[in-house]
């Protein structure tokens, strides 16, 4: 690659509340391997997992218009998002724009209607995950780490949508399998910590019915938090989000209903990278956003 | 949606099959279904359905139209896309099940005791729309308040500790809803592919 | 034998055979145990210069027999083979070298011991001379004109051979001329593609070198291959004709039996049709009496409802005939029911192809049928009972019954029980109605091989194994009967992996719908490689040399009648129905219907059949051969008998992927389980051996026996031997059979030592020393 790439940035909702943490920690760590991010103008909400219902698939599918054809407007070719749910919608989306003539002629209708131009589907939408794999490197994340996070055990929780359905495939960048991901373990790695093995890699968290009806999926995330004690991880990581919030914020309603006594931090592997980087562990890394307070990993970071 | 969602009389009448073909994102390729259950087997909250993907779909096929949208499987898609990448015959399961719930919502088979996704759907959709971004206190709340005053109160004092904590980090606003500036035009685009979309 | 018998031996000792054994003991023990004309040692015999040692020796008349002691006899066959001199090979290399500790006391005996018997058997063989020429024509009968039965006519003529083609009807070209669309039978696989079989019959009719006969049978044959006297009936009047080599490609009828299908409505309910019917409407456009046809349900009946003769050529059909349907109709509603779909290898494309077009497979029981038609079914998928309602017809795939009989013949006089499933590995044997055996007689029914004898119950009134109906195909006039053989399910018995045209009777080969249902295209190809295979055996014949498998092979049995019984066993339990009786009641060898298995030779009770290269003495005195160590040393010694087909191929992988196999085993290669008599069981235990192990083929109806019935007939004559042991005061456990594959390297050295261990238990065999 070459020594900079220039990415326009779509946060997504999550990064003005649940997840925070999740878009000041990109913030910080992106540029420091080279990643320059603008965000997008004015941008929208991508309709996340239900939008299509609430909505209907054509303007879930216009609202991706309008973030894109803005994007597009800036003259970058890569869009760049640290969200699963944004990625999915964004990039498939981008897709079905690209490819399908009928639904991008209609795209295109409801976007004129806004007074918009055209979008013909040419940019590349990227999870911020395959910008670190295909683009920055593992070397380059390693040698940054100047404050290697020596001892902590981390449960590298991949999540489902974060490498399902595009990872694998050419237009997904290609960057790991569906089933058995690498790479959050290989950052974990490169910022000095020690990946613990995690079998439950791709388990689902229960998504947006976990939000809804938590009762329905409380016991996909008491499996989760069972197999990262097993393993004597000290803190989970994951790029999701929702994931993030989800295994955070249900860990007492899961103690209340199976007796458990589970109180696993739970940090985005920005957050990581951010300590690892000796960034400012508050400003940076965001730790203070963690409502399960991953107490080794602030020891880490640099004072 | 471009033809209207037709009436069968009689099971394995095809043509509820062959409108799902032609009017689900995907159900051009529910046809290479072979059965074999991969999906519903890989499914994380497959205790939650009734039929699971593998069913849905011979039952969509058997033209068994109020059974196949009246059902819970719809509604309790996780969208993990499990089932997905894993289909040994390449068919997009999850953008059916999702299509196939979007054709439930339209037609009226959504049920409050049911199918509390669809509220939420709304919700969410209620705060793209209005606000072009989601505020999920707005969107909990909204959510909440749909099954009636006494069960969204209930609810959200259930949900309290979790919202101050969120509060506390930060990741829970008070005040004004995040907003997009450009409401109007926002509006507009999806008025007309509304518009578009009924139309076929 | 005119020459004094001269043996040169050759040590070799490459591949790492003398790393393994001490070679100087071993040419010390060739040379004070035995009188050889010359003993020699080279680093690799197999190298041009070690061959012609051997060739000079040969040339100098320094011997006129070879022992080569090298590797396995199954490689370098090339290498040693030298005019004028039987060639005999000691197996140091896989069997030894490759398997045993290296310069080890047992090594060296196990090597001298290889070494002995190869001697032993040096001294009793000679190389074959053939018989005499049989061949009295090299054309080619063709039975049935279908689609199996034209392609191997037009492939063989195309080959140079004379072909004459019988068609039982006036019209050529089978059931295949009356389908309107064929399953593609070249990549992708899609789409249909048009019935070629006018242009088939076109070119057979055209062809110079092809005679078609319509409206005939074949009436009787007689003789072997190269000289079959065959006679047509053409509508009553005669004419016989001479010929190499017969295919049989008689194809398939529908049941004789279709009741059963009368539970899907199937002649009962309007509206419900056959396949075979279901093509007519096809043809017409998917039109039946005027009437469009739009809502179809195709069944296929369910293989656990035991329909008869229904296979997966059914499923194929039925998704051939949906796909037609939909290129009619694409508006039409098909439903494929079955319980298992079969569409295996490229008919996958096609299933998807039909996926593709809207076809519905439900995987559903039908229940029962009604007037509509209309169709009760269980669902299997769905998990409910599902009425299947305002259908315009129900197509039921019906099965093929196999032509492996006319049926329009009278059941013939004897051999029918050839006729009968035939799947049970041990299969008494009866002469006179009697059990062959030491009588036995709980053994002795349902009897396997018929006899004129009197007083004995046919052998087919087994009431659960009724013969075939109808007459002869081609009314052989064998001692054993008009019948070609079938396996079970009234195929004609054919190995369907290995051997898939090769009968069991030489020189007629079977292609097509008779030996296993397939398609059109199916037939076509298998119909290619029974032609080539006929084609084949008149060439083999024409030097005397045998056919599948010891393809090549110049021995051939000789019977030495001064002391034959005319007790005709061998003629009973002979596999191909090689020998015939002669009017005194002797044997007579049919020699080129021979495939030289050796079976007749296990079965003589006087041993007076023998090879000239392969005999009861040659092997007696192989295991005579063998030294027997002092009790005193606890060595045992166990003698396995290998079968040259599968067992010895599998023993020599076993070496060449370095399993130790157990030190006290000795090997004797034979053709053929069947060709072991009980006298080398029994000659082995008197001479002191403490086990021995029969190796041979699986039997029964997945039976990979290269002489179809060989291992099953050593099955049953091993069933016999206990008395013989407890006789001889000697555990039963001493004698074991054990059937392998090819492909089971590890598994016999396992199953070796098991044996091994098991006979060290049961101690040494007392009789040893005396």
């Amino acid at each position: 690659m070459s020594e900079k790439m220039k990415v326009t940035y779509y946060p997504g909702c999550s990064s003005e509340a649940t997840g925070r943490h999740l878009d000041e920690s990109i913030r910080a760590v992106m540029p420091e391997v080279g990643v320059e991010m603008a965000d997008i103008e004015d941008w929208n909400c991508c309709g996340a997992s239900v939008g299509h219902i609430g909505g209907g698939p054509l303007p879930t599918l216009a609202l991706n218009g309008r973030n894109l054809a803005n994007a597009k407007k800036q003259g970058n070719e890569h869009v760049m998002t640290p969200c699963a749910a944004c990625y999915l919608n964004t990039h498939g989306s981008n897709l079905t724009i690209r490819d399908d003539e009928a639904k991008r002629e209609k795209v295109n209708e409801a976007l004129k209607a806004g007074g918009m131009e055209a979008y013909e589907g040419d940019l590349k939408v990227h999870h911020a995950m395959e910008v670190l794999v295909n683009f920055v490197g593992m070397e380059k994340i390693a040698e940054r780490a100047t404050n290697k996070l020596k001892g902590l055990k981390v449960a590298g929780w991949v999540g489902c949508q974060t490498v399902r359905p595009f990872a694998e495939t050419d237009d997904g960048g290609n960057y790991d399998t569906y089933e058995e991901p690498e790479f959050l373990d290989d950052i974990t790695r490169a910022c000095g910590a020690e990946a613990v093995p995690y079998e439950k890699k791709t388990n689902c968290c229960g998504g947006s019915v976990a939000v809804m009806k938590p009762e329905k999926t409380l016991h996909l995330m008491k499996l989760l938090l069972e197999e990262a004690e097993k393993a004597g991880a000290d803190v989970i990581s994951t790029p999701c989000p929702l994931c993030q919030t989800n295994l955070e914020m249900y860990q007492d309603a899961i103690n209340a209903k199976y007796g458990t006594n589970f109180h696993i931090p739970v940090v985005f592997p920005s957050q990581l990278m951010a300590v690892a980087f000796g960034m400012d562990p508050q400003k940076d890394a965001a730790l203070q956003r963690n409502t399960i307070r991953a107490e080794k990993l602030e020891k880490l970071a640099k004072k | 949606m471009t033809a209207a969602i037709p009436a069968t009389s009689r099971t394995y009448d095809l043509s509820f099959a062959r409108w799902v073909r032609e009017n689900v994102k995907g159900g051009d390729k529910m046809n290479l279904c072979m059965q074999c259950g991969v999906c519903s087997g890989s499914c994380p909250i497959g205790s939650e359905m009734d039929n699971g993907p593998r069913k849905t779909f011979m039952m969509v096929r058997a033209g068994m139209k109020d059974e196949v949208l009246s059902s819970t499987t719809l509604w309790n898609c996780t969208s993990c896309y499990r089932c997905y990448v894993r289909c040994p015959r390449g068919i997009p399961v999850t953008s059916i099940i999702q299509g196939l719930a979007a054709v439930a919502a339209k037609e009226g088979y959504a049920d409050k005791e049911k199918v509390s996704n669809y509220y939420f759907s709304k919700a969410f959709w209620w705060s793209a729309r209005s606000f072009g971004k989601t505020d999920e206190r707005l969107v909990t709340m909204k959510y909440f308040f749909s099954f009636g005053l006494v069960e969204g109160i209930k609810r959200a004092l259930a949900n309290l500790k979790i919202a101050l904590g969120m509060v506390k980090a930060g990741r829970m606003h008070i005040g004004m809803p995040h907003s997009i500036r450009n409401k109007s035009q926002l509006k507009a685009i999806i008025a007309k592919a509304a518009e578009l979309e009924s139309k076929g | 034998m005119a020459d004094e018998t001269k043996i040169g031996i050759y040590l070799c000792e490459g591949c790492g055979i003398a790393e393994a054994i001490d070679m100087d003991e071993l040419e010390q023990t060739v040379s004070s145990e035995y009188q050889v004309s010359t003993c020699k040692r080279h680093a690799a015999f197999c190298s041009e210069e070690g061959v012609a040692v051997i060739e000079k020796d040969v040339k100098d008349g320094e011997a006129n027999r070879v022992v080569v002691a090298a590797c396995s006899h199954r490689v370098m066959t090339d290498r040693f083979n030298f005019d004028g001199a039987a060639t005999v090979r000691a197996n140091l290399r896989e069997q030894i070298a490759w398997t045993q500790a290296p310069q080890d006391e047992d090594t060296n005996m196990f090597a001298a011991d290889n070494v002995r018997m190869a001697l032993a058997q040096a001294r009793n063989t000679d190389n074959p001379e053939g018989h005499e020429n049989v061949v009295k024509s090299e054309k080619l009968l063709v039975v049935g004109g279908g689609v199996a039965g034209l392609t191997a006519a037009l492939e063989a003529a195309r080959a140079g051979t004379e072909v004459t083609v019988v068609e039982k009807t006036g019209q050529l070209g089978g059931w295949t001329r009356k389908w309107s669309r064929l399953i593609p039978s070249r990549p992708p696989y899609r789409g249909l593609i048009a019935n070629n079989t006018e242009e088939l019959i076109k070119a057979v009719e055209d062809n110079g070198k092809i005679k078609v006969v319509t409206n005939a049978i074949v009436a009787r044959t007689e003789g072997m291959p190269g000289d079959f006297t065959v006679t047509i009936d053409h509508g009553g009047s005669e004419e016989t004709d001479t010929f190499g080599a017969i295919v049989v490609a008689t194809g398939w009828r529908m049941p004789d039996d279709m009741t059963p299908y009368e539970k899907y409505g199937l002649g009962k309910v309007d509206g419900v049709m056959s396949g075979v019917d279901f093509e007519e409407v096809l043809a017409a456009g998917v039109e039946k009496d005027g009437k469009k046809l739009n809502t179809i349900a195709i069944v296929i009946p369910c293989e656990s409802e035991q329909m008869p003769y229904t296979s997966g050529v059914a499923d194929r059909i039925a998704i051939k005939q949906a796909i037609q349907v939909m290129d009619t109709n694409p508006d039409a509603m098909v439903y494929v029911l079955h319980d298992n779909l079969r569409a295996h290898g490229q008919a996958e494309e096609l299933y998807r192809e039909a996926q593709d077009k809207g076809v519905v497979f439900m995987k559903a029981m039908v229940k029962s049928a009604a007037a509509g038609p209309e169709l009760t079914t269980d669902d299997l998928l769905l998990g409910q009972e599902v009425r299947l309602s305002g259908l315009d017809a129900v197509v039921v795939m019906t099965g093929m019954m196999p032509n492996s009989t006319n049926p329009d013949l009278p059941k013939a006089e004897k051999g029918n029980e050839f006729l009968c499933d035939d799947v049970n590995p041990r299969v008494p044997i009866t002469v006179n109605g009697e059990d062959a055996g030491d009588g036995d007689a709980a053994r002795a029914a349902p009897s396997d091989a018929d006899d004129e004898g009197a007083g004995v119950a046919p052998a087919d009134c087994d009431p659960e194994n009724p013969p075939l109906p109808g007459g002869a195909l081609l009314n052989l006039q064998y001692r054993q009967g008009p019948h070609i053989p079938i396996l079970y399910n009234g195929f004609i018995d054919s190995h369907y992996i290995c051997f898939p045209y090769e009968t069991r009777r030489t020189g007629i080969y079977v292609c097509g719908a008779v030996r296993k249902p397939m398609t059109a295209h199916e037939a076509d190809n298998d119909a290619t490689g029974a032609a080539l295979k006929g084609i084949q055996a008149i060439n083999l014949v024409k030097e005397s040399r045998a056919t599948h498998p010891r393809t090549g092979d110049l021995s051939y049995p000789i019977f030495g009648l001064d002391i034959c019984t005319k007790c005709r066993r061998c003629t009973v339990e002979c596999p191909f129905g090689a020998i015939d009786e002669n009017e005194e009641g002797y044997p007579q060898l049919n020699p080129s219907r021979c495939r030289r298995c050796g079976t007749c030779m296990g079965a003589c009770p006087v041993r007076t059949i023998s090879f000239k290269n392969y005999s009861p003495n040659m092997v007696s005195e192989m295991i005579e051969a063998v030294e027997q160590p002092d009790p005193f040393d606890e060595k045992p010694r166990i003698m396995v008998f290998a079968c040259e087909n599968d067992a010895y191929p599998a023993l020599d992988m076993a070496g060449v992927n370095r399993r130790e196999i157990n030190k006290y085993m000795r090997f004797i290669p034979v053709r053929c389980l069947g060709s072991v008599t009980l006298v080398w069981v029994s000659n082995a235990l008197e001479k002191g051996f403490d086990g021995v192990m029969l190796m041979g083929c699986k039997s029964g109806d997945d039976y990979q026996c290269h002489f179809v019935k060989g291992s099953a007939i050593a099955q049953e004559r091993i069933g016999k031997v206990e008395e013989t042991l407890k006789n001889l005061m000697l555990e039963p456990e001493r004698v074991t059979i054990e059937e392998v594959s090819i492909a089971d390297s590890k598994r016999v050295v396992d199953l070796l030592g098991k044996f091994g261990d098991q006979i060290e238990e049961i101690g040494l065999n007392p009789f040893k020393g005396f």
